[in-house]
């Protein structure tokens, strides 16, 4: 089921915290909102969930007005919460409240539990679960409901680093199994590629990039964005240079520059070495076997030109009204 | 000593006998009280809820009129509503001072505030996020009250036994708009102020230990609706 963000104008106040001209979420498709703290990626979330009506514009779901298709949407907010009683029952709440009979309720409970590893849990008392219990019981009464549109909200906070590294394994092929349409908030750059097919990024409540993940962190628009996603920026003679995470290398090649070294980290997997060149502070991880410099020495650094963009020009503006950001 | 033994002697007898007017007076005792916690939860819980779950700018202030009616002495709620409702009164032409009416106005100005602040706490505890989370699952807006009060259950009965405690014990205020007419207006805690001051102790006993069984009663069937715990 697609959804869509017409004109959308979303504030507190007089504080905007949304401003959003068109942007759909392609039916079928995994796409991660990106962008720091306070971007508007959960108000985002929250009006395509109906809990935010827009200050103008409409938020539509499969060419429908949200308020009145919320049954047709599931949500897994960022911190799970539960009513008091058994996580079984909580389930069954969740199914019950859609109107599903006992039997495929039944059904629908169980699948989704022992898909997310809490059938073990069923009968324990919701509210006393663990962080990562939690959470993932939080993700199985969202997947059970298999609705049309499905809405993550940071699906991986809560766990500790092994739940997490998991999860990120498991939930693709949980979203594939129980979701349609699924949109899911992010901040981490890594977490967005690994789990979503479409990138939205999110600035100050505007739309700065939109697409294909690939074709998104390949090309960021400005360079805040390129900062944003992990890029190294240097400054040239031509303007400003944007290199892609990991692609800053030891030794010559196609964008070259000289660091004159600051410091060195061994983080034991690899060295980094960080200096200053062109007037910046930029790290360099220098692979395993490769001797790494001293501090106060210099060293040529170079990445392959693919990995390079350049910002020429002054930052774009924001996505207008004119232009349309589309994830479909 | 011996009065005291005299005096429960003599009150479980009257107690055993079905005395007809200890039991009147103590039927006159739940239907004023019992009908006072009963307007005032319903009045109380809802102005209690939008206190816990809204935010405006007089929302502090609002609180802290509420919690020092918590500390409101009876007699003065009574002296209150006896100003209003005397026959000199504002509403003296409803004629509705010395009756059972106003001591159960009387006694839902006390109740109210007690009502209203322990369903604010009880609904202020709850998860913020949870009206958002049954939204979502498609619960309409009774059946979300309905929910929400099942997790605020502790707070709200808690309420209903503070309220009723709270009336079933006062005298002051029933005394000032009851007039503690005999068999009309006099309760429990008026009659035993009555038969104390005629030194009836046997009755006076008998009427605190129906006033005492009743409350304990009644709060024992709330406590098990409050400690039981949902599925």
């Amino acid at each position: 089921m697609e959804a869509r963000l017409d004109r959308v104008e979303f504030g507190y106040g007089d504080r905007p915290v949304l401003d959003v001209p068109d942007l759909r979420f392609a039916e079928g498709r995994v796409t991660a909102l990106l962008g720091p703290n306070g971007s508007g990626k959960t108000t985002l979330l929250r009006l395509l969930a109906g809990l935010e009506r827009p200050r103008a514009g409409h938020v539509l779901v499969g060419g429908r007005p949200v308020p009145d298709v919320r049954a047709s949407v599931a949500y897994a907010f960022q911190e799970a919460v539960f009513l008091s009683g058994s996580l079984r029952a909580n389930l069954d709440l969740a199914l019950r409240l859609r109107g599903l009979s006992p039997e495929e309720r039944r059904s629908r409970l169980a699948e989704a539990a022992t898909a997310c590893g809490v059938a073990h849990l069923l009968d324990r008392p919701a509210n006393r679960l663990s962080g990562g219990e939690a959470q993932r019981a939080n993700l199985a009464r969202a997947l059970s409901l298999r609705a049309p549109l499905t809405l993550l909200d940071e699906p991986l906070a809560g766990f500790d680093e092994r739940g997490r590294s998991q999860m990120l394994e498991e939930l693709p092929a949980l979203l594939r199994r129980f979701a349609g349409t699924t949109v899911l908030v992010t901040h981490d750059r890594d977490e967005a590629l690994r789990l979503a097919g479409d990138l939205v990024l999110l600035r100050e409540g505007r739309v700065r990039a939109a697409g294909p993940g690939r074709d998104v962190f390949a090309a960021p628009p400005d360079p805040e964005t390129a900062a944003f996603l992990g890029y190294t920026l240097i400054p040239t003679d031509a303007g400003l240079a944007g290199v892609a995470p990991g692609g800053l290398r030891p030794g010559p090649g196609d964008f070259m520059l000289t660091l004159q070294v600051e410091e060195v980290v061994d983080l034991v997997t690899s060295v980094e070495v960080v200096g200053r060149g062109n007037g910046e502070r930029i790290a360099v991880a220098f692979p395993p076997g490769q001797p790494a410099p001293a501090p106060g020495e210099q060293v040529t650094v170079s990445a392959p030109t693919e990995t390079v963009v350049t910002f020429t020009e002054p930052p774009p503006e924001p996505v207008d009204r004119p232009s349309r950001a589309s994830v479909a | 000593m011996e009065a005291i033994r005299d005096g429960l002697v003599e009150a479980f007898r009257l107690i055993g006998a079905g005395d007809g007017e200890l039991f009147s007076i103590a039927g006159r005792s739940l239907l004023v009280s019992g009908s006072a916690t009963a307007l005032a939860m319903l009045a109380g819980v809802p102005l209690g809820y939008l206190l816990g779950r809204a935010r405006f700018p007089a929302r502090t202030l609002i609180l802290a009129a509420v919690g020092t009616g918590m500390g409101m002495p009876p007699v003065v709620a009574g002296l209150v509503i006896w100003l209003l409702l005397v026959r000199s009164g504002p509403f003296g032409g409803f004629e509705l001072i010395y009756t059972k009416q106003a001591m159960i106005i009387a006694q839902f100005l006390i109740a109210t505030p007690l009502v209203i602040a322990f369903t604010a706490a009880s609904i202020q505890a709850l998860p913020a996020r949870l009206p958002d989370l049954l939204a979502v699952l498609g619960a309409g807006r009774l059946r979300t009250l309905w929910l929400l009060a099942r997790e605020a259950r502790l707070g709200l009965l808690a309420a209903v036994m503070a309220g009723f405690g709270a009336v079933v014990s006062e005298v002051g205020a029933s005394m000032a708009v009851g007039g503690n007419l005999a068999g009309d207006t006099r309760v429990l805690t008026t009659a035993i102020v009555t038969e104390t001051s005629r030194a009836d102790t046997e009755r006076a006993i008998a009427y605190g230990l129906v006033l005492l069984a009743m409350a304990f009663a009644i709060v024992a069937v709330l406590t098990v609706v409050q400690q039981r715990s949902p599925r």
